[in-house]
């Protein structure tokens, strides 16, 4: 099926040979070949962590890579140097915007690259802009802040900031992620028209039904090597979705048979507008239902919504029952008070004390529990700490040492003890083993198969499939804010979650 | 490489260092005379500097303390003046420096404006109220049993308690854990359960509260209520935290750098005295080696 020799013809404008990057011993891109020709648009595809990140970085300059070589246009390129690509003709629009809200929509075009020597040349900018768009068959005011402007508007922005250097290639990473459908389909018009003018196009997406109707070839990435690399024509979203998850559950997860109790936790048509829209998920004494989907579907936002620590909402709606009882947690104090707890996905944001010791960052949420009348039992506080850390594996020297200084898995491990002091009835964890090496990876499934044993009710957030296969007793999916399936331990292989995950139904 | 429990105190070090350089070259530092002068001197400036612990480790600051010295002080002068005894008269200037923290904390916490901003606002509120109150005049004619408060053994007693405390509340309650949470990270702080906003409020009243004190012992000293009293105080209580090891970022910082901190730049100005360096030069020096002790704090972390 492989169609790159029918398209000989056309001319390659950007290729990629043998690009290898490690990082801290860790292979995430291993031997790569990419070849975009004028005129396509190809694919870039893959799970969360399969290596897409790191491979437009490098196509952008942004990291270098360890070894293999670039070429646009038959040149050989320098590599790490921003700049140079980019002046060069490699155009990158990103999926979170780099824009200055505050600056006019001309000047983010030409953010660190005005024209004019000393004094910017304001008219020159100005008609280049008007220009830009011009070709792009769109009227947006160059003058207005970029502030004013719609979402969808501010994507075009920044494509036209990809363009403005004589870009030869356009690389667009997660583009659609943030633009509402309306907008996608405008959105894509503009890509087939660079496709139309000669452009090579790197386009990756998780959406699959917008790959489908955009590109005309693909690459599949997966633990970091080419897995495919082929023509569009004749592929089918199974073909791909198989492409992309392709592995098997190994043994690194225990066996569950899981004894299940009452409903503890339930959420019924949960809304806390805009990121959450209608969640329904429920969860049982000793089960473990982990809820997938992908990069943005809304799941850590339900969870913070859960526990009353989502900002901003608009409107809320549904209800969460405890027990059968109605509850509505103010912040996540009152959820830990009541026994929800949730432990973060952003490890380093929004979960350690990076100052404080490993002991502190474990008894943070629980002082009260070793405190007569405010004052802490230091010695109560020593012993509960050892003992946490000893049943959560945590390996470090010194419980007295920052937590900063110990490994990423034992960090995430001291994190998910910390809210085990207090052991809670219903546990939301949120990508548990995000940045976490296979040892510590394995002693956190044992941990939280342990923990589910023990009655605890489970709620696993993760990107992992192979995580979510091997673990969960149910898994529910979440696509754009909604949960779109439950599906039960017999139904749910990668590839039902995936799809669930990534078309419209 | 230094141990870090001497690397942790090293403002006493440094004080000690000072200290004996200065009672070497000079023959006033090492009488009695002087050494009380520069305990009474820097009582206030201590006691201030311990409220400000609490907040500059939680991550905010408070530019309102050399205000509330001023309304504070001249509260107490007037209330002893029309015959309130001696004692509810200083509670009352205490607890005006309370109720004036809550009211930051208030606008700070749940108006969602940013600490700089509310304590700025209320350094201008609090010292236009001291003016108004005493019609810009200064109130004398005090009881004489209220200036045995600012001799040196009341004052050292008092800033003894003072630093006593603040070192249990921070070091010994659950409360003093969560100041650091707040300041090391908020966002974590909340996910784990700690009320946030709650400790940030408590933080600005137990600063309040300290410049009240502080007020107090500033008008017992100069035996008046006097409105200006307190001007530029709350940059001396920030630089002696910051000289002390504390991050203007939050989560880190001691009581006892403070207290380091405030008598370092204390012993500072008494040297600069002793060896007559004009006030402006004084100025000079005492910015320059505020900008020292932060680049040395920086190349440490």
């Amino acid at each position: 099926m492989r169609r790159d020799c029918l398209r000989r013809a056309s001319e390659t404008v950007l290729a990629g040979r043998g690009l290898t990057k490690s990082f801290g011993g860790v292979t995430v891109l291993h031997d790569v070949d990419l070849r975009i020709q004028a005129g396509e648009v190809r694919a870039l595809l893959g799970e969360n962590g399969a290596g897409k990140s790191t491979l437009i970085k490098i196509l952008t300059g942004a990291i270098v890579p360890d070894r293999g070589e670039l070429h646009l246009a038959g040149q050989l390129m320098p590599l790490g140097d921003a700049r140079r690509l980019r002046d060069a003709g490699i155009g990158v629009v990103y999926q979170e915007f780099t824009l200055v809200p505050d600056l006019s929509v001309a000047e983010n075009i030409f953010l660190g690259r005005e024209p004019g020597r000393l004094l910017m040349d304001r008219a020159a900018m100005r008609s280049a802009a008007v220009g830009a768009f011009r070709d792009l068959d769109i009227a947006i005011d160059v003058d207005a802040p970029v502030r004013s402007l719609r979402i969808a508007h501010q994507q075009l922005v920044e494509i036209a900031r990809a363009l403005i250097s004589d870009a030869r290639v356009v690389i667009f990473d997660e583009p659609t992620a943030s633009l509402p459908p309306p907008d996608v389909a405008r959105f894509l018009a503009v890509v087939r028209r660079l496709r139309e003018r000669g452009l090579g196009i790197l386009y990756t997406s998780h959406r699959l039904e917008e790959v489908f109707s955009i590109a005309d070839t693909l690459t599949v990435l997966r633990d970091g090597s080419v897995v495919e690399s082929c023509s569009m024509a004749g592929v089918s979203q199974r073909d791909v979705i198989r492409w992309m998850v392709g592995r098997d559950v190994s043994e690194e997860f225990p066996v569950r048979n899981p004894t299940l109790g009452d409903v503890v936790f339930e959420a019924r048509a949960f809304s806390r507008l805009p990121r959450v829209q209608h969640v329904d998920v429920s969860v049982r004494r000793g089960e473990i239902v982990a809820v997938a989907g992908l990069v943005g579907a809304g799941r850590s936002a339900a969870a913070l919504g859960f526990i009353g620590a989502l900002r901003p909402v608009h409107a809320r709606g549904g209800q969460l029952l405890l027990d059968r009882r109605i509850v509505t947690f103010a912040s996540p104090s009152d959820a830990l008070a009541e026994g929800v707890a949730y432990v973060t996905e952003d490890r380093k944001g929004r979960g350690l004390f990076p100052l404080m010791s490993v002991e502190a960052n474990i008894t943070i949420s629980s002082l009260a529990a070793f405190a007569r009348r405010n004052w802490i039992d230091r010695r109560l506080e020593r012993s509960t700490a050892s003992e946490i850390a000893r049943a959560c594996c945590v390996r470090a020297s010194s419980l007295l040492q920052p937590i900063a200084t110990l490994s990423g898995g034992n960090q995430q491990k001291a994190l998910l003890g910390r809210y085990l002091v207090k052991p809670p009835r219903v546990l939301i964890v949120d990508e548990p083993t995000r940045g976490v090496d296979v040892g510590a990876r394995a002693e956190i499934y044992a941990l939280l198969d342990h923990l589910s044993r023990e009655g605890m009710a489970i709620i696993l957030i993760s990107s992992d499939l192979t995580e979510v296969i091997g673990m969960a007793d149910r898994v529910v999916v979440m696509r754009q804010g909604r949960t779109v399936r439950d599906l039960p331990r017999g139904e749910a292989t990668a590839e039902t979650v995936m799809s669930a995950a990534t078309l419209q139904s | 490489m230094i141990p870090r429990s001497i690397e942790r105190h090293a403002i006493f070090f440094v004080l000690l260092l000072e200290c004996v350089v200065l009672a070497a070259t000079t023959d006033g530092f090492l009488t009695s005379t002087n050494l009380g002068n520069v305990l009474r001197q820097n009582a206030f400036t201590a006691v201030l500097a311990a409220g400000m612990t609490f907040v500059i480790i939680s991550g905010a600051i408070d530019l309102s303390v050399g205000s509330i010295v001023g309304f504070a002080g001249v509260l107490t002068a007037d209330l002893m003046a029309r015959g309130v005894p001696v004692g509810l008269a200083v509670g009352a200037g205490i607890l005006s420096g309370v109720a004036i923290g809550a009211l930051n904390g208030f606008v700070m916490t749940r108006l969602r404006v940013p600490a700089f901003v509310v304590t700025l606002a209320m350094m201008l509120i609090a010292r236009g109220a001291a003016f108004k109150y005493t019609d810009a005049r200064t109130i004398t004619g005090l009881p004489e049993s209220f200036q045995l408060l600012s001799s040196g053994v009341a004052a050292t007693l008092t800033m003894a308690a003072v630093f006593g405390i603040s070192w249990a509340v921070l070091m010994r309650t659950a409360f003093g854990r969560h100041v650091y949470a707040v300041g090391g990270n908020a966002e974590a702080a909340s996910l784990s359960g700690v009320r946030v906003g709650r400790v940030q409020r408590r933080v600005f009243m137990i600063s309040g509260a300290c410049a009240g004190l502080a007020g107090v012992l500033v008008a017992s000293r100069l035996n008046a209520g006097y409105p200006r009293a307190g001007e530029f105080y709350e940059l001396d209580a920030i630089a002696a935290v910051v000289v002390g090891g504390a991050s203007l970022f939050g989560g880190r910082g001691s009581i006892w750098g403070a207290l380091g901190g405030a008598f370092f730049v204390g012993v500072l100005n008494n040297g600069l005295n002793l060896f007559r360096v004009s006030p402006y030069d004084q100025l000079m020096v005492k910015g320059a080696v505020l900008l020292i002790a932060a680049c040395l704090d920086r190349s440490r972390h």
